[in-house]
């Protein structure tokens, strides 16, 4: 089954290129969306030796509902709601980002190699994926203009962290309680973003971070 | 049951949240007198946890517990009077919110387990949220967001850290529960790359959190726009959580011998802190952001005295509880300044000490008592702090940190004098209370009273919670 997991991994990857290019808001939420179902399913394959018990389908299908649908519903909702202009506005053009998001690919598997000396084997892929979706939302975090593609960018973190988790920690410490605890912060943090987003859009008329440059010193 | 210090809370929130607002500023006030009952059921050992996988009452945590509750219990008897001069739209929401917050941060202050920690500390980022949010001027929508979204991104990168821990538990093939105590135990076994590694994401991401230059610019827009109970809150007790994160971290490093690492990070962080903190409190315009850098200073000596070790260690935890009593006694005090004057810029107030006598005389004293003089207790752990960084031969930091308290008190002393003193004609528009008055003054007496009387219990749970990283009066 390892060519399986290696597929979904590689379909994590894509999506991170295809949220770097995208120029409409929808067409983000949807990747996410996509995302979000894929980086809920990587576990299970992962684990497919050590058998699956009925807890981690439960927790599975949760994971599903949270990541690939409530969230990206709640983000749907958002941006319908507020009616933005669709343009995703972006600091650094799509090219250049789709080129950094390949640099960050080739950077997260050079240090893949060098972490590997002191890694438990056979995650390679895993770990670069891993690297590659944390560091590019960072970067969509920092490169948008538009406040929800902020959220969009910490919610691609989060994949990538969660990704981290999934490849470093043994089986024998994931308890469903505390992950559950997890991702219900999440959820709970994109409704705050959302309904502070939809105030701003009412508050400014927009959405863009620009505006928002009231406080400083 | 210990986990009902903060189930009651969260129970209570709840019912304030749907009941009308009279009813809910009671429930406030009640839930405060019980929680500081509950907190002393913990202090005095006599509930236990009902799932001690998770939880747990450390030395550290239940003396932060402590400070919390105290100061919950004053500043909910303060937000019942402000609430009522101020007009606020979603009343019910500030209540409820502010149980919540306080449910969160007792969490915080009892977990044990490193994930429950995580969830907790980015728990009390989103329920306290709406209290930023809750005069919804363009400001307080600015400062949410960047509250919110910075806090999140810096907290996501502290659970990538306690990743790394578990992956140095992996490696290092131990095989116990993830969680500090049982962790403490076995630290040398633990890989010490990746434990280095999750420290510094860990320091960075709670340190976020904590207000920890230069991951601080979330925090001056966060207490500056939300109401004055909610600053103090934010500034009294919520710092003091994130704190508990890095400390526990910093603990397991120095079980793993790895304490002189993780006491340089911690020593650059907080004279960074403490620069910036100094360089912007200069010119400030706005009493309440020169309040929020003070804090941000604040929390530079905590982590500068943490990591210095032995006596300094003993004078930052004390730092910790005087720094909570007056600086939630000062933003109480500048909630009244606001609604007297309508303003937070210094340049429209003045002549404090004949307008508003009573809230001059809290202010000066807090002002007096952060910046280092008797009889207030920051004298005290500041002077330790100094006296345990030369006895470690530290005289470089030492230099640097003597001359940031300088700067910062010169700069300070400045915007106080022009608030106090200068000229202003203009007439006052809501008139001093005592209800608004006496939680400052009892938390300035609090201080003061500790800083010549420190309870034996106290001072033993200071001394139990420093000894795992080799603090204490002798060291």
């Amino acid at each position: 089954m390892i060519q399986l997991s290696d597929a979904i991994l590689s379909l994590v990857l894509l999506s991170v290129l295809l949220s770097l290019s995208s120029n409409r808001l929808m067409g983000l939420v949807r990747i996410m969306a996509f995302q979000g179902i894929l980086v809920s399913l990587v576990p299970l394959f992962l684990d497919q030796h050590q058998g699956i018990g009925a807890g981690s389908i439960l927790f599975l299908q949760i994971m599903i509902l949270i990541k690939g649908i409530l969230i990206p519903g709640f983000m749907y909702i958002a941006v319908n709601k507020v009616k933005i202009r669709t343009e995703v506005e972006p600091f650094v053009g799509y090219h250049a980002s789709l080129f950094t998001g390949l640099a960050f690919i080739v950077i997260s598997a050079y240090i893949t190699e060098r972490l590997n000396i002191s890694l438990p084997g056979g995650h390679a892929l895993l770990l670069i994926t891993a690297i590659t979706t944390m560091a590019s939302g960072l970067f969509l975090l920092m490169a948008r203009r538009k406040a929800i593609t902020q959220v969009i960018g910490y919610l691609m973190m989060e994949n990538g962290i969660y990704l981290v988790g999934a490849a470093l920690a043994k089986e024998s410490h994931t308890q469903y309680v505390v992950e559950f605890g997890v991702l219900l912060d999440l959820l709970v943090g994109v409704m705050i973003m959302g309904i502070v987003l939809h105030n701003i859009n009412s508050a400014f008329d927009d959405v863009d971070t620009a505006l928002l440059g009231r406080l400083k010193d | 049951m210990l986990e009902l210090v903060f189930l009651i809370p969260l129970f209570a929130g709840i019912m304030a949240t749907f009941l009308p607002v009279k009813l809910g500023r009671i429930i406030l006030v009640i839930t405060a007198l019980l929680h500081v009952q509950l907190t002393g059921m913990c202090w005095l050992k006599i509930s236990a946890p009902m799932f001690d996988a998770y939880f747990r009452a450390t030395p550290e945590g239940t003396l932060v517990l402590l400070v919390t509750s105290f100061i919950f219990l004053f500043i909910s008897i303060y937000s019942v009077s402000y609430m009522r001069e101020t007009e606020m739209e979603n009343e019910h929401v500030f209540i409820g919110c502010m149980l919540f917050f306080l449910a969160a941060m007792s969490m915080v202050t009892l977990a044990d387990h490193l994930i429950v920690l995580w969830i907790a500390i980015e728990a009390t980022t989103l329920v306290s949220a709406p209290l930023i949010f809750v005069h919804r001027s363009k400001e307080a929508l600015e400062a949410t967001w960047k509250y919110v979204l910075i806090c999140s991104v810096g907290i996501a990168l502290a659970l990538l850290g306690s990743f790394f821990i578990t992956l140095s538990m992996d490696i290092g093939q131990v095989d116990v529960p993830l969680a500090f105590s049982a962790l403490q135990a076995v630290a040398a076994n633990l890989d010490p790359v990746w434990l280095k590694a999750g420290f510094v994401f860990v320091v960075i991401g709670y340190g976020t959190k904590m207000g920890l230059a230069p991951m601080h610019t979330w925090l001056p827009d966060a207490h500056s726009e939300s109401p004055s109970p909610a600053s103090a809150l934010l500034s009294g007790a919520l710092l003091n959580c994130a704190f508990l994160g890095v400390y526990k971290t910093h603990t397991l490093l120095y079980a793993a011998g790895l304490g002189t690492y993780s006491s340089n990070v911690l020593i650059v962080f907080g004279l960074v802190s403490m620069s910036v903190a100094a360089v912007f409190i200069m010119n400030q315009t706005d009493y309440k952001r020169m309040l929020a850098y003070s804090s941000i200073e604040n929390m530079g000596i905590i982590a500068f005295g943490i990591a210095i070790g032995g006596l300094g260690t003993y004078g930052a935890m004390l730092h910790l509880i005087h720094h909570s009593l007056i600086k939630s006694s000062l933003f109480l005090s500048s909630g009244n300044i606001l609604l007297g004057y309508g303003t937070k810029l210094i340049k429209n107030t003045g002549n404090m000490a004949k307008l508003l006598p009573k809230t001059f005389l809290a202010f000066f004293a807090g002002f007096a008592g952060i910046s280092g003089f008797p009889p207030f207790g920051i004298f005290i752990s500041e002077l330790l702090i100094i006296i345990g960084a030369f006895r470690s031969g530290r005289f470089v930091s030492i230099g640097i940190f003597i001359f940031c308290l300088i700067l910062i008190f010169a700069g300070a002393a400045r915007l106080v004098m022009r608030m106090s003193f200068a000229q202003h004609d203009e007439d006052i528009l809501v008139q001093e209370k005592m209800l608004r008055i006496l939680p400052s003054y009892a938390l300035l007496l609090t201080s003061a009273i500790l800083c010549v009387w420190l309870p034996e219990s106290l001072y033993q749970t200071i001394i139990n919670a420093i000894t795992a990283i080799g603090g204490g009066l002798n060291g």
